[in-house]
């Protein structure tokens, strides 16, 4: 069963990634419904905590929008997988957790993996079909293989690179000095780049970048992939001010900065949508992939209201396909409005939190 | 060094300017209680409740005792200029650092909240203090209300707007204090003998970088607090129901957000009440004092964390007691999981001994302030100390502390003075 829901949903992908074929409400409730089945047969921590909620093998839920999304928590206190995890050929580890108890997101093959990763970052990110050369200030998989958005950037820029990408994460320390020096190499011999970085990382080039009095002019069609934010990081500025910060910098354009939004619970991402009418914080999604927004009783939300993320990855074979966040947006139509969690203030009150109880 | 009557002349004033502030009809508290519930998004009987204790606390008598307590009939001088540096989420607490450095006749700026709670309460101090009551000896006032129309009081109780610079300037070798809006930036701290911070370890860190070498650094950081029900205690369904109406009130206030809120509860086995019936009378105590206290116009984020907590016990298979709407959280506690610091979310482990407990705390390397216990049994306050605790109580009283109580195991008001020694 599961190779011919694998070989399906690689179909779709490439029918999506070759000539933008999207599936149809019925086509993608369907599929969801048969992964679902699948999933409950196969994935026992996670047919049981469905069984709790009412929906069994017998008794499947009506719709996509009933599947019961686990809560990604659950994939740090149990194996989410619908196959033995020893033969997983791809695994992947939450970060931000709980003294060392992290998450795996275990999968069978690469394949679908694949296959979504670049279908998606072709569509949001290369409309233009451009090679670029890729500077990616993520974890190096050489050196943190179970990171999935390393994987995830090793992938692109083998497929889509011009074979000159470089890493400059090293443990946590940056590699500024190596970044910049390439980064003029890359200017001067008018190769277009791509910067990969989280949130927290760009702002600490920027920060290096005006310390050192540096700004670059980066060869058009150059474009900066951001993402992950600053979970966990006390040092916090806006979405504004960051891209306010990397424009002149770097030489580019607002609109050449694009937001990439995934977790490690997930095979699929969420990127700023195209065509956004102005609003820079909604984002789009590969056709398998679609969001709700849930209230704390469960419950969707209607569209444009804030709740709680959950979404339903057709392409998570290998796990949940429906998964709970803490995230808070909104969904209108197939697309949402990511808000984020809240960050707080870097002047806290006088009780611990979470993060910053692992922080010490 | 300072006389022990100006002492008492500024305990008196202190006093009765927070007697007017525990008045709930007093206009400035009203409308500060408005602003404060505002802020930090707690209801407005969190809010009352915060400003009852605070000012309540705020008695004569419990000014000099601590005082005596600490210093005693010691000769003392004041350290010099006091900055303290309020922290996000709090309702007041640089207020009781603040009135001891005024009675050790320090030089005091604080930074206020958006609020303005410290500049108002400082208005009715001026008042308290300018007034023909208090004697010569009063010392000369001078309160920021903001950063540009700021309000002093002299010895002729008359209060007056006045420029920054007249305010600055300084025409009397007599004591002042200052509360302003302060951006946390701007501010050279390296002018300040000694600087008390409410806030993170990061933000602690960046303080105490930029304070001279001598000052005196008095950080209140993040803290937890916990609470241990010995088998004693549960001898009936009686005392049982009382302990958990006094958790749940410990648990409710402030959402998980004080020091002081109780963060994990610890039960014993083997006693008359079981910990699962134990653990039922808290949920409907907590439930109780959802309504007594209700939750604040929290934002979304936090509402969808407690529903990810409740849902992930779900998917542990435990059982839990909690409502629809995600208000409230009560489930089993595991050895290997820290406390999950969300609001009205309490997880109860059933132990054998203390010294789980304090194993617990160890593992998670969780800074304890405080430890309620219910029982008398003395290994668990050794336990509870050994963990960390600086404050043992009873439950329904975490949230209750006395003037005198040694927040962050420190001294209220010898943190203020110089200790002189004359040889004989």
């Amino acid at each position: 069963m599961s190779l011919a829901l694998e070989r399906e949903l690689l179909e779709i992908i490439s029918a999506w990634h070759r000539d933008r074929t999207e599936l149809s409400d019925e086509a993608f409730d369907d599929l969801a419904l048969r992964i679902l089945s699948y999933q409950l047969e196969t994935n026992e921590p996670y047919a049981r905590y469905c069984a709790a909620l009412g929906v069994t093998p017998r008794r499947l839920a009506p719709s996509w929008t009933a599947i019961p999304p686990v809560p990604a928590g659950a994939y740090k206190e149990a194996t989410l997988a619908t196959f033995d995890v020893a033969a997983a050929e791809l695994t992947f580890e939450t970060s931000g957790t709980t003294r060392g108890t992290g998450g795996r997101h275990y999968m069978l093959r690469p394949a679908l993996y694949d296959a979504a990763l670049l279908a998606g970052f072709d569509r949001f990110m290369l409309p233009d079909e451009a090679q670029l050369r890729y500077f990616n200030l993520v974890p190096d998989p050489r050196e943190r293989s179970q990171s999935s958005l390393g994987y995830m950037m090793a992938r692109v820029s083998e497929a889509r690179g011009d074979s000159r990408s470089g890493w400059y994460l090293r443990g946590e320390e940056l590699l500024v000095a190596d970044f910049f020096s390439d980064l003029a190499e890359a200017t001067s011999a008018a190769a277009p780049v791509c910067i990969a970085a989280t949130a927290f990382a760009l702002l600490h080039v920027l920060d290096e970048a005006h310390e050192r009095g540096l700004r670059f002019q980066l060869p058009a069609g150059s474009r900066i992939m951001e993402t992950g934010g600053f979970k966990g990081r006390t040092r916090v500025v806006s979405r504004e001010e960051l891209y306010a910060r990397a424009c002149p910098t770097f030489g580019i354009a607002e609109r050449a900065i694009i937001a990439e939004y995934g977790m490690t619970e997930l095979t699929s991402q969420w990127y700023d949508a195209e065509d956004n009418g102005g609003d820079r914080r909604l984002k789009a999604a590969p056709t398998w992939l679609r969001a709700r927004a849930i209230g704390p009783d469960g419950a969707a939300f209607p569209g444009g209201v804030v709740g709680a993320l959950a979404h339903v990855d057709l392409a998570n074979l290998w796990s949940c396909l429906a998964v709970q966040t803490e995230d808070l947006g909104a969904c209108f139509g197939r697309r949402i409005v990511l808000l984020g969690r809240d960050t707080g203030a870097a002047l806290r009150g006088c009780s611990l939190d979470a993060e910053s109880l692992q922080a010490r | 060094m300072q006389s022990h009557s100006k002492r008492a002349d500024i305990a008196r004033g202190i006093a009765d300017a927070a007697a007017r502030w525990c008045d709930a009809d007093f206009p400035p508290r009203v409308r500060a209680q408005a602003r404060i519930a505002q802020r930090t998004r707690y209801s407005l009987p969190v809010v009352e409740y915060a400003l009852d204790q605070l000012f309540g606390a705020m008695t004569y008598d419990a000014i000099l005792t601590t005082i005596e307590r600490e210093v005693g009939a010691k000769p003392v001088a004041p350290v010099g200029r006091v900055a303290i540096i309020s922290s996000r989420t709090t309702i007041g607490v640089a207020i009781i650092p603040a009135i001891f450095a005024i009675c050790a006749d320090c030089e005091v700026v604080v930074k206020d909240r958006e609020d303005e709670l410290v500049a108002s309460f400082f208005e009715t101090l001026a008042e308290e203090l300018g007034g023909p009551s208090s004697g010569p000896s009063t010392p000369a006032l001078r309160a920021y209300a903001r950063d540009d129309k700021r309000v002093c009081a002299r010895d002729d109780k008359r209060v007056c707007a006045r420029d920054d610079k007249r305010v600055d300037a300084r025409d009397d070798n007599s004591g002042a204090f200052a509360a302003q809006i302060w951006d946390g930036g701007a501010r050279d701290l390296s002018a300040f003998d000694c600087v008390v911070a409410f806030g993170g370890d990061d933000a602690l860190a960046a303080i105490r970088s930029q304070l001279k070498p001598d000052a005196r650094f008095i950080a209140y950081g993040p803290k937890a607090s916990i609470g241990y029900v010995t088998r004693e205690a549960l001898r009936d369904e009686r005392a049982a129901a009382r302990i958990a109406a006094g958790a749940a009130h410990d648990l409710v206030l402030y959402d998980g957000e004080g020091c002081l809120s109780l963060h994990t509860l610890f039960v014993e086995k083997g006693a008359v009440v079981p910990v699962a019936r134990f653990t039922a009378l808290l949920a409907g105590a907590v439930e109780r004092a959802n309504v007594e206290f209700p939750l604040g116009e929290r934002d979304a984020g936090a509402i969808a964390r407690v529903a990810a907590l409740r849902d992930l016990a779900q998917f542990r298979g435990a059982v839990f007691n909690s409502d629809a709407q995600a208000r409230f959280l009560i489930e089993p506690g595991s050895p290997d999981r820290p406390p999950a610091f969300a609001p009205r979310a309490l997880a109860v482990h059933d132990v054998d001994e203390p010294e789980e407990m304090r194993a617990y705390a160890e593992r998670h390397a969780l800074p304890l302030e405080a430890c309620a216990v219910a029982g008398e049994r003395r290994d668990v306050a050794a336990a509870a100390i050994a963990a960390g605790a600086n404050r043992i109580s009873a439950f329904g009283e975490m949230q209750h502390p006395s003037l005198t109580y040694a927040h962050g195991g420190r001294p209220r008001f010898a943190e203020f003075v110089r200790f002189i020694s004359e040889d004989e």
